[in-house]
């Protein structure tokens, strides 16, 4: 029988983290919001990361299918990107003039991103959520946005819904919310609210957590797009879970479409903390007016990171590598479950698959699955949509189908 | 803080936990044993429901139908006045009954008063201090299903919510539950047979603490004292709810 993992280390870790951080871990990569269902399961801290495998602070190695929640694309401590950043950083990192090299990330990008005009650099992926309301609102002095049911834009309070703690009324009254792939309910919404809409926000697919992802209707993105000119309503594309994933020139180019902004940040650098807002000229001037700024957004390392991994992603044709290795790692977790009884659904495009034990609406045999799978050294969660990596190996992904099985095996042995 | 839904938690929260006190407390029991009668509360703009006593156990139900004494109140911040202690309501129907009201049913609610806000050294006494965290748990189960239906923001989170029902227990202990149909919630005090989501304490101390604002659910989670799953966004929006529940019963 194998042998349980020890996170004895982790878990005293925690403790000691409860009396001096904010509920020990918070956010996305704590044991609430990662839901770690059992916790027992779960590691809760890194020691170490190298190309696709995360150790934990017991020692305990993962094939970790969530790439700090995406920005891990080329795999850990990925050595193009690590020279050109440690280059970067012996010249100058933090200082009172940008570098020089942000006007070379942001020629790379604009020459890389099919709807890019011009490139806005900050830090996290709702510092470009943000920045593309605000410049939205900017261009068309209107108030309204519009969302897809299952949306996640980040944590300002414009993204968050009415009953979050510390967000008032207010902060949302200026939300309109349509269901995913429901053109007609959509045409009603800008009908409604005729001359009021700024912008129209959206992942290039649904791929919000607790619920298989489901990908655009055919014709859906060029239908929002004739709408949204028509009623001179900004498009913005968040790209930053999906974005170089799917396709380098964007997420609006894998799908036909032009975005008016495009929102990029997770695998944009590799893991060096950077995001980027890329969009078309004529929005140029009201995003050049905004009041948007921050001490670190022009830092250079991370801008040199940016670029190696850039130049990496087109090198090794990174789409198409994140598609045959989806598609091998799908195929085989589909059959591992079916030669066990359960019949596993993965949706949402193979690069950032979602996946959902189906026989089971209370998602339970779901959660125990991903917690067998966990402690068989397959980073997996429950929740959200997971993450590949170039550096994922085909003997990493025939390790993960045959601990998926035995984790099959062993869910059902307790059922 | 919305008046209506306030009437509504005290209502079928506060004075629908007069059911589950009766069932605990002996001493409860003994006040109404013998005793046969139905208190109908109706408030304007606001819940109408009906207390219905009849041999040492009582329960509220919607509706005035059948009931011997009506007590009105002119608005929902009266009843809640009355539940406060500064209005004193007075019946249009079932003077005879005056005498119960003022004796009986009056002790009754001190009682329940005794148990719902107790003074600290009293909950030094094991036995109330658990009698006390079960009613507690009652009475936070009914008034999560009152603002989840009543309070504008309490819908909202409601409006999230899937068909089915959340356990809520203590562990080895009491367990209770919120079903779900179509966006509107009713409050189960037993175990839910079928649940689609968890919600348990590791006992009776925590859950009172957590109730109290003493510690921080989301670090207890992390700790295994507090155990979730299933479909977590459920969890999530109850979770919700309860923060507005605190709001309303502070």
């Amino acid at each position: 029988m194998r042998k349980a993992n020890d996170y004895s280390r982790s878990r005293a870790l925690f403790e000691r983290a409860c009396s001096l951080i904010p509920a020990g871990i918070y956010g996305h990569q704590g044991p609430v919001e990662g839901c770690y269902v059992p916790v027992e399961a779960f590691p809760f801290y890194a020691s170490r990361a190298q190309g696709s495998y995360l150790w934990d602070l017991d020692g305990n190695r993962f094939i970790d299918y969530m790439c700090a929640y995406g920005p891990n694309i080329l795999g850990y401590n990925d050595p193009d990107v690590d020279a050109a950043a440690a280059a970067q950083r012996a010249i100058c990192d933090c200082t009172t003039l940008p570098h020089s090299i942000m006007v070379d990330l942001a020629d790379l990008l604009v020459s890389t991103v099919s709807s890019a005009d011009w490139a806005f650099f900050a830090k996290n992926g709702g510092d470009t959520t943000t920045g593309a309301v605000m410049t939205a609102r900017a261009y068309t002095h209107r108030k309204k946005i519009v969302f897809f049911k299952g949306y996640y834009h980040g944590v300002a309070p414009w993204t968050q819904k009415i009953d979050y703690p510390g967000i008032t009324p207010e902060d949302v009254s200026n939300n309109l919310y349509v269901e995913w792939n429901d053109f007609d309910q959509l045409e009603q919404v800008f009908l409604a609210n005729k001359g009021q809409i700024a912008a129209l926000i959206s992942q290039p697919y649904l791929h919000g957590n607790f619920m298989d992802n489901v990908l655009p209707a055919p014709g859906f993105w060029q239908k929002v797009r004739k709408l949204c000119t028509e009623h001179d309503v900004v498009l913005i594309l968040d790209d930053v879970r999906a974005g170089f994933r799917l396709d380098l020139a964007g997420s609006d180019h894998f799908y036909g479409f032009e975005a008016d902004l495009i929102c990029f940040c997770k695998a944009l650098a590799n893991g060096y903390n950077m995001s980027a807002l890329c969009g078309k000229d004529f929005l140029k001037g009201a995003i050049s007016s905004l009041s948007y700024t921050g001490s670190y957004w022009m830092s250079a390392v991370p801008f040199a990171a940016a670029i190696a991994a850039i130049e990496k992603m087109k090198r090794i044709d990174l789409p198409a590598l994140l598609l045959e290795k989806g598609e091998k790692l799908r195929s085989g977790l589909i059959s591992a479950g079916k030669k066990h009884g359960f019949d596993l659904r993965v949706t949402g495009e193979p690069a950032l698959f979602y996946l959902r034990v189906a026989d089971d609406p209370s998602l339970m045999l779901h959660q125990a699955w991903v917690a067998e799978c966990v402690q068989r050294g397959i980073f997996f969660t429950g929740h959200h949509n997971h993450f590949l990596n170039a550096a994922l190996s085909d003997a990493d992904l025939a390790e993960t189908i045959a601990a998926a099985e035995d984790a099959f095996a062993a869910v059902k042995k307790k059922a | 803080m919305d008046q209506k839904t306030l009437a509504y938690i005290n209502l079928f929260a506060v004075l629908g936990s007069l059911e589950f006190l009766c069932k605990q407390e002996p001493a409860a029991r003994q006040l109404i044993e013998g005793e046969k009668l139905s208190i109908g509360f109706s408030v304007k703009n606001g819940p109408r429901g009906t207390l219905w006593i009849e041999d040492g156990s009582c329960c509220m139900r919607p509706g005035l139908k059948g009931c011997q004494v009506l007590l009105p109140f002119s608005s929902c911040e009266k009843f809640n006045g009355m539940i406060e202690g500064s209005v004193k309501p007075v019946p249009v129907k079932g003077f005879h009954k005056i005498s119960f009201l003022l004796k009986k049913f009056s002790r009754l609610t001190d009682l329940l008063t005794l148990y719902l806000r107790p003074e600290p050294e009293k909950l030094q006494d094991e036995a109330f201090f658990c009698s006390s965290t079960r009613l507690m748990l009652h009475l936070i189960v009914s008034a999560i299903a009152q603002v989840g239906n009543a309070d504008a923001i309490g819908r909202c989170s409601a409006g999230y919510m899937q068909d089915g029902s959340v356990l809520f227990s203590v562990k080895e202990d009491i367990s209770c539950g919120i079903r779900v149909a179509g966006h509107q919630l009713s409050a189960c005090h037993e175990k839910p047979e079928d649940y689609r989501a968890y919600m348990e304490f590791s006992d009776l101390h925590l859950a009172r603490r957590l109730f109290d604002g003493q510690v921080n659910a989301v670090a207890c989670v992390g700790q295994g004292k507090i155990r979730i799953g299933g479909q977590i966004s459920q969890v999530d929006n109850l979770n919700r709810i309860l923060d507005r529940v605190a709001l309303y019963l502070a």
